[in-house]
């Protein structure tokens, strides 16, 4: 099966591999109460996958390590929510409005940064965040300060010849969600397809090489790290939606950790290794916090033992087990 | 309204100050060790607590050297069993490491001296007020300010006229040619480890007598620290000096101000100084 | 084609390149020399782009390129190679080329490609493989390569930006015999069937004196001497520095 778990440029084992993964989430709701979940969990892990596949664009494909992508999530999170709170009942417009919101302080943010590389990379974008977090925390009068915004709900989706209801049915709001996933998810497949999204495969591979090739280094990064941003504020969005509520949680540095976590649990050179790392990290936490106050140690200690023991995370072991 | 603005500026120095401690601590790391060490503001909770348990056995005194020097103990020991264990590899894997740490000490901190804070009881001589008018003007923060100034000589004279400390700055500057004159890297780097949880660790007994402990008390440090850091310019020590007494007093004068804005100020200066000067005060070219 | 006038390059107080000159014609393969530290990696360096010169002026094609920054040098037709090979290693060549040839092509901020665009990338990647010969290692991962295979897929890549003028750095370093003589035989036919126009940076003075037109001796951050392989050899002074040091 050499290959079968390879991300783009992609092999002859692809479709093979889309077609398990879109069955594995289509079916989601039917399986998911025989191992002991419910849907709501699996519309999170599919929020969160999506965040985690956003930053793994930057980190897996790109080569660029951001440690402060949960500002452009919670962006997402509170644009969503501020819209649905105060503008407009509309779901699709407070996605758009989140998706903004996040995308375009990732644009602003990626414009100052890109000459940094490597641990300073990581360094400026965590201070960056930080901004982010403040904003949300002091502006109380808009966001709710330290309490979180509540007050909003998601409102059900009016096709114009018939409304789907997801406010209430967890299994339409799971295929909604699976919906803007896949779109979101299609999108990132392509580019990373496209010449474009090569020329990030050459900056992570060798960057003296792909700026002798002529490639403009900082220019890419930068769209690299725009493109992302705007990933995982969709994923901010949808987050807004699962719970009807936004706090400053969503945009803190521990989130951004969690991220990073899942994308390496997973594995980072495997498309879809942060999906299935958000899944893994998503059931440990819920299972570790339900059974220990302590929680916080072991988290930790998940963080140490998969950077000591299993630094290529699941499918990149698996992935390098079946080609040895 | 003068009094007030003196107030609020002799409170920048005081957070200035623990910045300064903090942010040469982690520059000292990141600048030998390319590590960015998150779990920096629980060593400074486990200095504080530390001294804590100290104090009733040996006193203030001693505890303020004491407590520091074991907490760069177990910063030296995590250094050997763990993180050197990572350099040389991708910088998401030391990023990853030291934020899992940090969730551990955290929680082990708040498992063994529980969730709520606790008082460090400092002598009575140092924490009468001095004057009446500016009674923000008491004795034990001057002697935070005058310890501060004393460590940071310290600290600067030891890399300038000791031999390990010439090493260190040869180190940061071309680890490859330190390492092919014969030098130790490895033990370079853990020693140099140590000594920048040391400075933590000082901070944390100077804060709890500030502040009081609490589990989180290094938290709300940390971030700044990184921003003195990216101000002051990477790879500079004396810049990260600068930097962190710049942000110290501009987030105190802000406060005078705008109350609600004195948090985010820090990082406001620090997207100017990136856009205006993207290498810092005192930055290296190369050094990005 | 290349002429660069008194270019000098300092690193602090260090004078790494001191008021160096040397033309370039076009289709001339012309090779750099010099003893360890004479500054030819500097030099070439300033040449490529890699820093701009400290005082001097670099002329390419009629246009002042001394301070222009990679990406523009390459689009005016310069390509390089490295004394340590670069390339993505964990791409197999094709690869490797691909993303050259679509660089080259100005593809480089598609999202994506017409099917003729495509096949156009497709059969030029096919052309460069044949040319460089290594269609048969072409589904490899580069960084599983031998040495002097890596540096020949490295050598296609340059080839597929289209390059008026080629820059190899040492392109024979720490390869053995049989690897040096195909290096060697390729760059010769890039060279004399396929009229580029070369400047090489290499130490392998067999291969300098087979293959070069013109040569260029720096010691010591300075020039030398600048002339023939006959010139070279004979001239007193070169002995004196290099191939007496040498010896």
């Amino acid at each position: 099966m050499s290959g079968l778990l390879k991300s783009p440029p992609g092999d002859r084992h692809r479709l093979p591999v889309l077609a398990l993964v879109w069955m594995i989430l289509l079916l989601c709701p039917f399986w998911i109460p025989y191992i002991g979940g419910y849907t709501s969990l699996g519309t999170r892990i599919l929020v969160l996958g999506l965040a985690a596949m956003s930053l793994n664009f930057l980190i897996g494909f790109t080569g660029i390590v951001s440690f402060g992508h949960a500002a452009y999530f919670g962006l997402g999170v509170y644009g969503c929510g501020l819209i649905l709170r105060y503008v407009t009942g509309s779901t699709p417009l407070g996605l758009v409005a989140g998706m903004l919101l996040g995308g375009l302080a990732g644009t602003a943010v990626g414009a100052l940064i890109t000459k940094r590389r490597g641990i300073y990379f990581a360094m400026v974008t965590i201070a960056f965040q930080q901004i982010f977090y403040f904003i949300a925390y002091k502006w109380n009068g808009l966001t709710g300060g330290f309490d979180g915004l509540r007050g909003f709900t998601r409102a059900n989706l009016d096709l114009g010849f018939t409304t789907i209801n997801i406010i209430n049915n967890d299994y339409a709001f799971y295929y909604f969600v699976l919906f803007v996933f896949a779109i979101a998810v299609g999108i990132m497949g392509l580019v990373l397809r496209s010449p474009f999204g090569r020329t990030l495969l050459a900056i992570r591979e060798n960057e003296r090489r792909a700026r002798f090739l002529g490639i403009n280094i900082e220019r890419h990064i930068w769209l690299a790290f725009t493109l992302s941003a705007f990933f995982i504020s969709i994923a901010g969005g949808l987050y807004a939606l699962l719970n009807n509520f936004a706090d400053p949680s969503s945009l803190y540095t521990d989130l951004s950790g969690e991220l990073v976590i899942m994308c390496v649990l997973g594995g980072i050179r495997v498309f879809w290794g942060p999906l299935l790392g958000a899944a893994l990290y998503v059931v440990l936490q819920d299972y570790i916090s339900s059974h220990t106050v302590n929680w916080m140690f072991f988290v930790g200690l998940i963080f140490v033992v998969v950077v000591m023991f299993f630094p290529r995370g699941l499918l990149g072991m698996l992935r390098r087990r079946s080609e040895a | 309204m003068l009094q007030l603005v003196l107030f609020n500026l002799f409170n920048g120095l005081i957070i200035g100050a623990f910045y300064v401690l903090v942010s040469l601590g982690l520059s000292m790391i990141l600048n030998l060790s390319n590590v960015i060490n998150f779990a920096h503001g629980n060593f400074l909770a486990l200095g504080g607590y530390l001294a804590y348990v100290l104090i009733p056995y040996i006193g203030f005194w001693p505890s303020l050297l004491v407590a520091p020097l074991l907490t760069g103990v177990v910063g030296y020991l995590i250094e050997i069993t763990m993180i050197s264990r990572i350099y040389g590899r991708d910088p998401i894997y030391s990023l990853l490491l030291t934020f899992g740490l940090a969730f551990m000490l955290q929680d082990a901190t708040r498992y063994i001296w529980g969730v709520n804070g606790l008082p460090l009881t400092v002598p009575d001589n140092l924490s009468a007020p001095l004057s009446q008018t500016y009674f923000f003007l008491n004795a034990y923060r001057l002697f935070l300010v005058g310890i501060v100034i004393v460590a940071v000589l310290g600290l600067f004279a030891f890399l300038r006229y000791s031999r390990m400390g010439m090493r260190i700055r040869a180190g940061i500057l071309d680890l490859d040619t330190v390492s092919a004159l014969g030098i130790n890297v490895r033990r370079l780097r853990s020693l140099n480890f140590a000594f920048g949880i040391f400075l933590a660790g000082l901070a944390g007994v100077l804060a709890g007598g500030q502040i009081g402990l609490n589990p989180n008390m290094g938290d709300s440090l940390l971030l700044p620290s990184f921003v003195a850091i990216i101000v002051g310019g990477m790879g500079s020590l004396v810049g990260t000096l600068l930097g962190g007494l710049t942000i110290g007093v501009a987030a105190a004068l802000t406060a005078v101000v705008w109350p609600a804005a004195s948090d985010v100020v820090v990082y406001v200066i620090m997207a100017i100084v990136l856009l205006v000067r993207p290498r810092g005060f005192l930055g290296e070219e190369g050094m990005q | 084609m290349l002429e660069v006038s008194n270019v000098t390059k300092t690193f602090g107080s260090l004078v790494a390149v001191r008021e160096v000159s040397l033309t370039v014609e076009r289709g001339e393969l012309r090779a750099i020399i010099g003893p360890n530290g004479a500054g030819k990696t500097t030099f070439f360096n300033l040449i490529s782009g890699f820093f701009p010169p400290t005082k001097g002026r670099i002329i390419f094609d009629g246009q002042d390129v001394t301070n222009l920054p990679v990406p523009g040098r390459v689009k005016r037709g310069m390509a390089r190679t490295f004394q340590i090979t670069e390339v993505f290693p964990e791409l197999p060549v094709r690869e490797n080329v691909r993303i050259a040839v679509e660089v080259g092509a100005g593809y480089a901020l598609r999202p994506r490609l017409s099917a003729t665009e495509r096949s156009g990338v497709n059969r030029a990647i096919d052309e460069l493989l044949e040319r460089t010969r290594i269609t048969a290692k072409a589904h490899r991962l580069v960084g599983e390569l031998a040495h002097g295979d890596q540096r020949i897929a490295e050598i296609a890549m340059a080839l597929a930006l289209k390059p008026r003028l080629l820059l190899l750095d040492e392109p024979t370093a720490g390869m053995g015999e049989q690897e040096t003589f195909e290096i060697a035989g390729l760059i010769r036919r890039l060279h004399r069937e396929e009229n580029y126009s070369i400047v090489l940076v290499e130490h392998d003075m067999r291969l300098v004196f087979h293959l070069a037109d013109r040569i260029t001796v720096l010691a010591e951050g300075a020039l030398l001497a600048d002339g023939t392989p006959s010139d070279i050899a004979a001239n007193p002074d070169v002995q004196a520095a290099y191939l007496g040091h040498a010896a």
